[in-house]
């Protein structure tokens, strides 16, 4: 394991929105993350893990004593290319393990824009592809994890197999924990095979979109609505056809919206016109349909206390993705309301991280 | 009395009867319980977990009692809660989502949302009876949770009835709910950690076309060959099923579902799409299997065919009733590469320990179900019988497999948790247990075998005469 001296330390202070922290650490070993974790529960010491950093704007901003950082955790364990199966180390880059899979035309269906996110990072705070309306979340990918907790046990849960019921469901329990049960290790995730087809179509008219069952996506931002397809030679020509759009070969996935703030918006699916209609017209946004998901960017955090309002008295709510640090005491609540049977939460942290010492406080409701 | 001031006398069954009837799931595991309980609503589901816990006594959930691996059955005595009353369906078509009451039956959730080109996607073997409540707690999965996942995958929300009886709605419409994802860790934890009275399932689109192929085969060699290329080359069908021929022979001489008896093995293969697209995967499969040796592949040419082969599919569990007394069937998973030589070491292990064996299975998904027809009212048999399972089960394992793929864990596996984690795993899975269940009140020694936390799952019985409280 690398301690990093000091120096290294304020280096990273340096880059803007990176935590500042007496120690970065970079375990090569699930045993180093044990020692760590142990170092840091005797200590009470708070330890923020960081993959690529893409998902460090969300919650409080923390103040870590340790930061780990999870880049020399990244190998592939194991590709079954004919079980559709990976494992492969936390640390790993979603877009390289893509990469990587579009090789032999399989998918891990983890985001198509990812930047510099890990696996870990993406599992820990939950993120999911833009084709999640077809192929389901994030969480429907994860077989098996390992998991240091917060008091160093290694925790192996799941199973390297497509499906199974062995036990509970653990693994599924860490997407969007934000490593409030322990620092994901390594994964086996279910991989999905890319059909040879593919095709973007331009609507005008969201209605056109229901000439296809099951279209991989329907997307709509500032620039109009998307819909993209897979399948056989026969099929997408064929869904081409009936969407009556201009047609583009291969899969266009759109930018995620940028900007200092940036939002996740959470309404029920049949919502997402209405939610589209009352995002501030100075954002932008991405919407998910049939999910009611909208990713949304923006300037400042005008307007967004009336759409939380607004989502949250519909089931939904408004999650901040990222904001800018410098904006001290006038940062925008992060996650909105409380989350259903809070006690509960906190005991079942307190079982796997008893000195709360990973990541404090980044989840609602300063659990 | 305390439950019967809460349900009144026709919520409560205490006699002998009532007692044995509900004192064990499909399994061949009975229990003892102290009395049956039907609540109508969530609330007096409250009231059951308030008394059970104010006594310490376990409570047993129970849907329909399809379940083989005794998770229905009161082992450790104590109250069965039968949850078939809470059975209304609230359909949001826009949203593509309903509201069903635990008791409602898979079968009939279909049912209801057809009428608007909808259907719920878990479609276990006992679908016509199985209950939603039953399919959550299992993460019951069924032949089209291969392209679709199991039932996981389609529960957006649940109401569950908490320690102290304290009733909270988990998830909803909206995906993503911030914090803890509580509603993910209830789904396949077998009644242990709370009551579900109701779900927010998915509702898929019915798909423009189908087709269902009949491949016959000489060696199941060749099906599973065939199973492991037809994944291989980038599709994914919406089923892909495996029959061997004694279990072929078992469904025919039930229902004549037109199964070609005199074939080694079946592969029941099914795709769904836009209608132009079926077609050419249909004929992509046909390939692959007659590349590995199918003799002859049929295709449903109506719908009355294709149900006919499900319908044999489906009640191949059933078929077995009318050969022998009793069955015991695994429910182990393999990498699907490995299917090959872990179904060679099964048939091998049947034969030395001179067992009627016969396998039908998800495939698709490398979860077998090797099924052992048996007598237990022959001496020694049963032992023979369990030492067999133990040994499947374990081959999976040491194939890279896990212990159940859909039909859970319960009393049936709970001690062969051993071979698939380790002691500090099971300790976890333990904790998480005593964060939702302190008092070891819910489906107690299920799931987990005995020691797997320092302190003991029974909790701590206060031993108060059984007749005053009911």
């Amino acid at each position: 394991m690398n301690y990093h001296p000091p120096h290294i330390s304020r280096l990273m202070s340096e880059i803007p929105g990176a935590p500042t922290a007496e120690l970065v650490v970079s375990p090569k070993t699930v045993h180093d993350v044990v020692a760590v974790l142990h170092h840091a529960s005797d200590k009470g010491l708070a330890v923020q893990v960081m993959g690529g950093g893409s998902h460090s704007g969300y919650g409080t901003p923390p103040e870590p004593d340790i930061v780990m950082s999870m880049d020399r955790l990244g190998e592939v364990e194991a590709w079954e290319v004919d079980d559709l199966t990976l494992v492969v180390g936390a640390g790993a880059r979603v877009s390289a393990i893509e990469e990587m899979l579009g090789e032999e035309k399989q998918t891990a269906v983890l985001p198509e824009r990812p930047g510099s996110s890990t696996i870990g990072g993406v599992i820990a705070s939950g993120r999911s592809s833009l084709r999640r309306h077809r192929l389901y979340s994030t969480r429907e990918r994860l077989l098996e994890t390992t998991l240091v907790t917060g008091d160093g046990r290694i925790v192996r849960s799941g199973g390297r197999v497509v499906k199974n019921v062995t036990g509970y469901d653990l693994p599924r329990l860490q997407v969007g924990a934000f490593g409030s049960l322990g620092v994901i290790v390594s994964v086996c995730l279910k991989l999905w095979p890319v059909p040879e087809h593919g095709a973007t179509v331009r609507i005008s008219d969201r209605d056109q979109a229901s000439a296809v069952t099951r279209p991989l996506a329907v997307l709509e931002d500032e620039e109009g609505i998307s819909v993209l397809v897979w399948g056989t030679e026969e099929t997408v020509s064929a869904m081409c056809e009936r969407l009556d759009g201009s047609v583009s070969e291969g899969l266009d996935w759109p930018s995620d919206p940028t900007g200092p703030f940036r939002w996740s918006l959470r309404v029920p699916p049949a919502l997402t016109d209405e939610a589209i209609s009352r995002i501030p017209s100075a954002w932008s946004f991405l919407a998910v349909h049939g999910v009611g998901e909208i990713r949304a960017g923006s300037d400042s955090s005008d307007g967004a206390s009336d759409l939380r309002d607004w989502a949250e008295s519909e089931g939904g709510g408004l999650v901040v993705v990222d904001q800018p640090h410098a904006t001290g005491d006038d940062r925008f609540e992060p996650w909105g309301a409380e989350p259903p049977a809070l006690s509960l939460q906190r005991d079942l942290i307190a079982q796997f991280d008893p000195a709360r010492v990973i990541n404090p406080g980044r989840l609602p409701a300063g659990l | 009395m305390d439950l019967r001031a809460a349900l009144g006398d026709d919520g409560v069954l205490e006699e002998p009867i009532d007692l044995h009837l509900f004192s064990k799931d499909a399994s061949l595991i009975r229990g003892q319980p102290t009395c049956i309980v039907f609540p109508q609503t969530a609330e007096e589901v409250a009231e059951v977990i308030r008394v059970a816990e104010k006594y310490g006594t376990p409570i047993v959930p129970r849907g329909a009692g399809t379940g083989l691996t005794a998770g229905a059955s009161p082992t450790e005595g104590g109250v069965v809660v039968v949850t078939t009353a809470l059975n209304d369906i609230d359909v949001d078509v826009e949203n593509r989502t309903a509201w069903v009451g635990s008791g409602v039956i898979n079968l009939d959730l279909s049912k209801a949302v057809k009428q608007y080109g909808l259907h719920f996607a878990p479609d276990p073997s006992s679908q016509s009876a199985c209950t939603i409540g039953g399919n959550v707690a299992n993460n019951s999965g069924g032949p089209h949770c291969l392209a679709e996942g199991s039932t996981t995958s389609h529960i957006l929300g649940v109401e569950v009835v908490l320690t102290g009886g304290e009733i909270v709605t988990l998830g909803g419409q909206a995906p993503d709910t911030p914090g803890l994802d509580l509603k993910g860790i209830v789904v396949g934890s077998e009644g242990t950690l709370g009551i579900v009275t109701k779900a927010l399932v998915r509702l898929l689109p019915i798909e423009p076309d189908v087709r269902t192929l009949l491949l016959e085969f000489p060696s199941v060699e060749g099906a599973v060959a065939t199973v492991t290329e037809v994944i291989a080359a980038g599709m994914v069908p919406a089923a892909l099923e495996l029959m061997d021929q004694k279990m072929m022979q078992a469904v025919e001489n039930w229902l004549q579902a037109g199964f070609p008896t005199e074939a080694a093995a079946v592969l029941l293969a099914e795709v769904v799409d836009e209608k132009e697209g079926v077609e050419s995967q249909a004929r992509l499969i046909e390939d692959i299997g007659r590349r590995n040796g199918a003799t002859a592949v049929q295709l449903a040419a109506n719908e009355e065919e294709r149900a006919l082969l499900w319908l044999g599919r489906k009640s191949a569990f059933g078929a077995i009733a009318q050969m022998e007394s009793d069955y015991y069937l695994h429910d182990a998973v393999v990498p699907r590469t490995r299917l090959v030589e872990t179904m060679r070491a099964i048939y091998e292990i049947a034969e030395r320990y001179d067992l009627y064996l016969l396998n039908v299975f998800h495939a698709g998904d490398g979860n077998l179900h090797p099924l052992i027809a048996f007598d237990a009212s022959e001496s020694g048999t049963s032992e023979r019988v369990h030492k067999a399972g133990e040994e499947m089960v374990a081959v999976c394992l040491k194939n890279g497999g896990a212990l159940s793929g859909e039909h859970g864990i319960g009393v049936e596996k709970r001690d062969m948790m051993r071979m698939a984690f380790t002691e500090i795993d099971l300790d976890a899975q333990a904790r998480l247990k005593e964060a939702f269940d302190p008092s070891g009140t819910f489906n107690p020694r299920k799931v987990l075998p005995a020691g797997a936390r320092c302190f003991d799952f029974g909790g701590v019985r206060r031993e108060i005469p059984e007749g005053t409280w009911v």
